[in-house]
C-alpha cells in the first residue's frame, strides 16, 4: 500500500469515528449551538417557549391566553392527587427525593441496576405499584395531571440529565439519537427534519418548534386535546402526522427516545406545565 | 334436453365454488403475508400507521367474500410493509446524514 492511499484511508477512519463516535456532550454542544447560531436573539431559556420564541404574534396571542392558564384546574387536580395518600397509608412524596418537590429537572434518569432509562411518569407509577395500586394508563389523564404538578414544583430549576457514560446509558442514549434521526413513516419524516433543519418554517399552518427546549415544559395542556399530554403524548401527534405508527406508552424507544432529547436540553429551566394549541 | 341443461348448470356451479374456493385460499394467503411483513416492520421499529388499516379491510373483504378486493387491499398493504423495511434498512446508516453540523 502507498503512502497517498493510507493516509486516505486514515482520512476516511478519522471522519467516520467523528461523525459515529462523537461524545454526548461535543452533540450536546453541536446541538445547542445550531439553534442559538440560527437565533441569535434568543436566549437559551427561551426555546423552552417553543414556537412562541419565534413567532411573536402568536407569542402574544398565548401570553393573553396564560393570563388564566386553561390548565389550572388539571394542576389543581394533580396537586391533590400527588397528596392523596395511599390505601397503605404511603404516599407519592415516599417514593422519591426531596418527597418528590424540585425533582423534574432530574428526569428522565439511567437506572444501572435495570439498565434501563426511567421518566418520571415510569417512576409515578412504579411508586403506585410498589404501593399495591394499580398503575395508572400513560400518556394522559391522571398521570399526566401529578405529573404537571411535580414538574410546576422545579420552576426555573435547570435540567440537569447526568451526561451518559456507561456502556448502559451511552446504548439507551445513541438508541434515543438514532430513533430521532432516523426518517419514518410514509412520509419519510425524521423529528430532525422537521424540527431542526426546517425549525422556524411553516408545515401546513403550523410553525415548527426548536427541539431544543422540547422537553423542559411538558406535560402540555393542548387546546386540541382540552387535557394535558405528556411529552410521549406529543411523540404519538408528530408519528401520526407523518403516517408512522406511535408506540406505546414507556416503550423502550419512547423512554430512550426522551432520554436522548432532555440531555439535549440540559441547562434550560423547567417551565412546565405550558399551554399550547 | 332439460337434463343435458341440468348436468351443464351442475358442472358449471361445480366450477364456480372451485374457483371461488381458491380465491378464498388465494385471498387468505395474501392476508398472511401481509401480517407476516406487517410483522417485521414492528420489529424494524418502522411500522407506518397505513398498513393496519389496509389489512383490516382486507380482512373485512374476505369475511364478506368480496376475495377481489381482500387480495388488492393485502397486496397494498404488502406492497408498504416492503417500503417500510426498504425504509428501516436505509435508515440504519442513512440517519447519521441528518445530524446538525
Ligand atoms: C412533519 C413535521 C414534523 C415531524 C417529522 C415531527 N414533528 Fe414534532 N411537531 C410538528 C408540528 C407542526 C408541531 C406543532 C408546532 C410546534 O410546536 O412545532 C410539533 C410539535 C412537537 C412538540 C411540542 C413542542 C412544544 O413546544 O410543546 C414536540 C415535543 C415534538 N414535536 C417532538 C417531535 C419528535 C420527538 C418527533 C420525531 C418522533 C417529531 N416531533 C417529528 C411537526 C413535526
Amino acid at each position: 500500500m502507498n503512502l497517498l492511499s493510507k493516509a486516505l484511508i486514515t482520512l476516511l477512519l478519522i471522519s467516520l469515528t467523528s461523525v459515529s463516535y462523537a461524545t454526548p456532550e461535543q452533540d450536546k454542544e453541536t446541538f445547542q449551538s445550531f439553534y442559538t447560531e440560527r437565533f441569535p436573539d434568543i436566549s437559551k431559556a427561551e426555546f423552552g417557549d417553543g414556537v412562541y420564541a419565534l413567532d411573536q404574534d402568536a407569542r402574544d396571542q398565548w401570553e393573553a391566553m396564560n393570563d388564566f392558564p386553561p390548565y389550572e384546574d388539571d394542576l389543581e387536580e394533580g396537586e391533590t392527587l400527588f397528596n392523596t395518600p395511599f390505601t397503605n397509608g404511603k404516599s407519592y412524596a415516599s417514593c422519591f427525593e426531596n418527597d418528590g418537590e424540585n425533582i423534574r429537572q432530574h428526569y428522565p434518569k439511567f437506572d444501572s441496576k435495570r439498565n434501563m432509562v426511567v421518566t418520571l411518569e415510569l417512576a409515578i407509577n412504579e411508586c403506585r405499584t410498589n404501593n399495591d395500586e394499580e398503575p395508572l394508563p400513560y400518556k394522559k389523564g391522571d398521570i399526566a395531571k401529578i405529573s404537571a404538578y411535580m414538574a410546576s414544583t422545579s420552576e426555573g430549576s435547570e435540567i440537569n440529565i447526568a451526561t451518559p457514560t456507561s456502556k448502559g446509558e451511552l446504548a439507551a442514549y445513541e438508541a434515543g439519537k438514532q430513533y430521532f434521526y432516523s426518517k419514518r413513516g410514509q412520509l419519510n419524516f425524521s423529528c430532525a427534519n422537521c424540527h431542526i433543519q426546517n425549525v422556524g418554517r411553516k408545515a401546513r399552518s403550523e410553525t415548527l418548534s426548536p427541539a431544543l427546549g422540547h422537553p423542559t415544559h411538558f406535560p402540555v395542556y393542548r387546546m386540541k386535546w382540552e387535557s394535558f399530554g405528556t411529552l410521549q403524548r406529543r411523540f404519538d401527534s408528530c408519528n401520526k402526522q407523518v403516517r408512522a405508527e406511535p408506540l406505546p406508552g414507556q416503550s423502550e424507544a419512547y423512554r430512550n427516545l426522551e432520554y436522548f432529547m432532555t440531555y439535549m436540553s440540559n441547562g434550560l429551566p423547567v417551565n412546565g406545565p405550558a399551554s399550547r394549541k | 334436453m332439460k337434463l343435458k341443461a341440468l348436468s351443464l348448470i351442475i358442472i358449471f356451479g361445480f366450477f364456480c365454488t372451485l374457483a371461488n374456493a381458491t380465491t378464498a385460499t388465494d385471498a387468505a394467503k395474501s392476508i398472511q403475508l401481509a401480517e407476516d411483513l406487517w410483522d417485521k416492520t414492528k420489529s424494524a421499529g418502522h411500522e407506518w400507521n397505513t398498513i393496519k388499516p389496509l389489512v383490516a379491510q382486507a380482512k373485512q373483504a374476505l369475511e364478506s367474500k368480496d376475495f377481489a378486493t381482500a387480495i388488492e387491499l393485502s397486496n397494498k398493504a404488502s406492497q408498504q410493509a416492503e417500503l417500510a423495511l426498504i425504509q428501516a434498512e436505509h435508515e440504519k446508516t442513512n440517519w447519521l446524514n441528518n445530524l446538525p453540523k
